[in-house]
């Protein structure tokens, strides 16, 4: 019963959790450590183990070897003690399709055994508004769409002010506008509820804007954990520089190939009248470039669009690190 | 305290879930045509059928004949689907991912599953006697209703925990159903099998053996309490439920009740609490 993480900032700790399917499906040894107030993205491909490590963290499935430590205590054998301030959003979730949003939320409340009736009222109130369920309060779930659900099953995970949120795959089946709330949603809870969010995702570009550190999975094995920074760098042996330029002349190139650090120059069509897409690869992280590569520019004669650092390192990162794994192949 | 709260928070939620997949409508419809179609083909049978000092009793007749198979197969219908089902649907996993225990939860489904089984009992012996007194007239003895429930809701008690165990273990309703129904008609079939070859043979161990089958205790306990209360006359009508099979004492009867309803639950709880939770079965 008595929690033992010495360090009281780990919130989820799985030390060689490995888990065995039987026959040739395993998962682990798996090393994952997060600590309170991380917002952390989960990352690796279809069957890596994300969900294996999820249902370990919640105590659903038992370790066939190594611990895990939710809050101190083993998800297992002191259920609730872990979980006491622990929720969690499941994928696709198969919610009871009788019961209405609030209905399940009365029945979550009811389960975490809320005091009284009026702050189970309103704190029901409070997390079907957040999520923007409140037209749909009262409609039973197998009438609700897939984004409805969704929402029903973030706010489910809601209830009852936990500090640690479990999110598998949180945005899927949201629309675009619901995707920027729900983001905004996670992102106070950490900031300003001082929360700590894992949450597994497939979309980079989500986890990249979100999350302060990220865990990559493959094969049951976490590849590595870090900082967004940190991982790209680790993987990644370059940097990208963009530009959207009017079409360059084959000298431009060249003079923009002969920039210290610059190992490659490519030039596509970028989809617009009268410009194209130039993407400058660098060997030297620490050098910026751009201002030497928009004086060559401008100073040919062409028109200079836009220049930035590359976009979606993070996804690049994580192809990158598939293929290492895979031997060669993303 | 708040344990106890839990645990009714699953039990409401076992019966509302019974509720909404229709099967209380449809064992309610069941109740209702078996506990007084009898009582109506009866009365449009002519006074012959049945001698006129039998009416004020005849209240007892659809626990004793009924009860044996349809309240046995009743508690089979509820318990096999209770955490199967669950498991088929994925919903088990988002409720055991809160800080709840996992006893809680099956002492929950188990009770939640029960409360539902009284409720088709008590619905059974309350049209049974408004059926018996429509068409029969003044019904007598009531005052064994208390007794008879206990006895039936005891008794049901068996194939109830079986059902409910072999759905966990099982984890597939359909399954769960086949096994649970196919144990209760076969104990049924090898019973009287086997009750003839002792009457024939004389040789105890077929006797012994018929006695230990679950269907034996099960549907022996209300009999057992009720007839020896009731007019001699009432033993005479039903004689054939009385010696098709042999009948263990009252004694016997209770202890082969817990001993199969105690390994059960106890196999139930066991498994549950050191299996995984399985995911959606697709």
């Amino acid at each position: 019963m008595e929690a033992v993480t010495v360090d009281s900032s780990v919130v989820i700790e799985l030390k060689k959790a490995v888990k065995d399917y039987g026959g040739n499906k395993r998962i682990g040894p798996a090393n994952l450590t997060i600590r309170k107030g991380e917002i952390v993205g989960f990352l690796g491909p279809n069957g890596s183990g994300k969900t294996t490590c999820i249902r370990l963290i919640l105590g659903l499935i038992r370790a066939s070897s190594g611990t895990v430590k939710v809050n101190g205590f083993d998800p297992i054998a002191n259920h609730v003690e872990a979980l006491r301030h622990v929720a969690y959003s499941p994928e696709l979730p198969n919610i009871q399709t009788f019961l209405s949003p609030r209905e399940l939320l009365n029945l979550i409340s009811h389960e975490l055994f809320f005091p009284d009736n009026a702050d189970r009222k309103s704190e029901i109130d409070h997390v079907i508004e957040l999520v923007g369920l409140h037209d749909y309060a009262n409609t039973k779930v197998g009438k609700l769409s897939k984004g409805m659900v969704q929402r029903l099953s973030v706010a489910q995970a809601l209830v009852g002010s936990p500090e640690t949120l479990i999110l598998d795959e949180p945005m899927i089946g949201l629309d675009p506008a619901g995707v920027v709330h729900f983001r905004d949603v996670f992102r106070d809870f950490a900031t300003h509820g001082k929360g700590t969010v894992f949450m597994s995702s497939h979309i980079m570009s989500e986890v990249e804007s979100l999350c302060t550190s990220v865990a990559m999975i493959h094969h049951g094995r976490i590849l590595f954990q870090g900082s967004v920074e940190e991982v790209v760098e680790k993987v990644l042996d370059y940097s990208l520089v963009e530009l959207e330029t009017s079409p360059l002349t084959p000298q431009t190139l060249q003079q923009l190939k002969e920039i210290s650090g610059v190992n490659q120059v490519n030039m596509a069509d970028s989809g617009k009248r009268d410009s194209v897409a130039i993407e400058i690869t660098i060997c030297e992280r620490d050098h910026d470039i751009r201002p030497e590569i928009a004086d060559i520019v401008v100073k040919s004669g062409a028109k200079l669009y836009t220049i930035k650092q590359g976009e979606n390192m993070l996804e690049k990162a994580y192809i990158e690190a598939l293929k290492e794994t895979n031997g060669g192949k993303p | 305290m708040k344990r106890a709260e839990v645990v009714f928070t699953f039990a409401r939620y076992e019966i509302k879930r019974a509720i909404a997949r229709k099967k209380v409508l449809a064992l309610v419809a069941f109740t209702i045509l078996l506990s007084v179609l009898p009582y109506y083909a009866l009365s449009q049978a002519g006074t012959t059928l049945i001698p006129t000092d039998v009416y004020p009793y005849l209240w007892v007749f659809a626990i004793l004949l009924v009860g044996p198979l349809f309240l046995n197969f009743t508690a089979i219908l509820i318990a096999a689907g209770s955490m199967s089902e669950e498991y088929e649907q994925g919903t088990a996993e988002l409720l055991l991912s809160k800080p709840v225990r996992r006893s809680d939860y099956i002492a929950g489904k188990f009770l939640g599953g029960y409360v539902l089984f009284l409720f088709i009992l008590a619905l059974t012996l309350i049209l049974s006697i408004s059926s018996a007194f429509t068409f029969f007239g003044f019904q007598d003895d009531l005052s064994l209703i208390p007794g008879l429930f206990i006895a039936q809701a005891f008794s049901s008690l068996l194939f109830f925990s079986l059902a409910f165990m072999l759905g966990e273990l099982i984890r597939r309703s359909s399954l769960a159903y086949i096994f649970s129904s196919a144990v209760f008609f076969s104990s049924y079939i090898i019973s009287v099998f086997l009750s003839a070859i002792f009457r024939a043979t004389g040789k105890v161990v077929y006797r012994t053996v018929q006695i230990y089958l679950p269907t034996s205790a099960a549907s022996s306990l209300p009999i057992q309490y009720a007839l020896p209360r009731l007019p001699p006359i009432v033993s005479t009508a039903l004689t054939f439920i009385n010696t098709s099979t042999s009948r263990p004492t009252i004694s016997l009867s209770i202890e082969i009740l817990l001993l199969y309803t105690i390994a059960s639950v106890t196999i139930a709880v066991a498994y549950f609490l050191h299996a995984d939770i399985s995911r959606k079965l697709s």
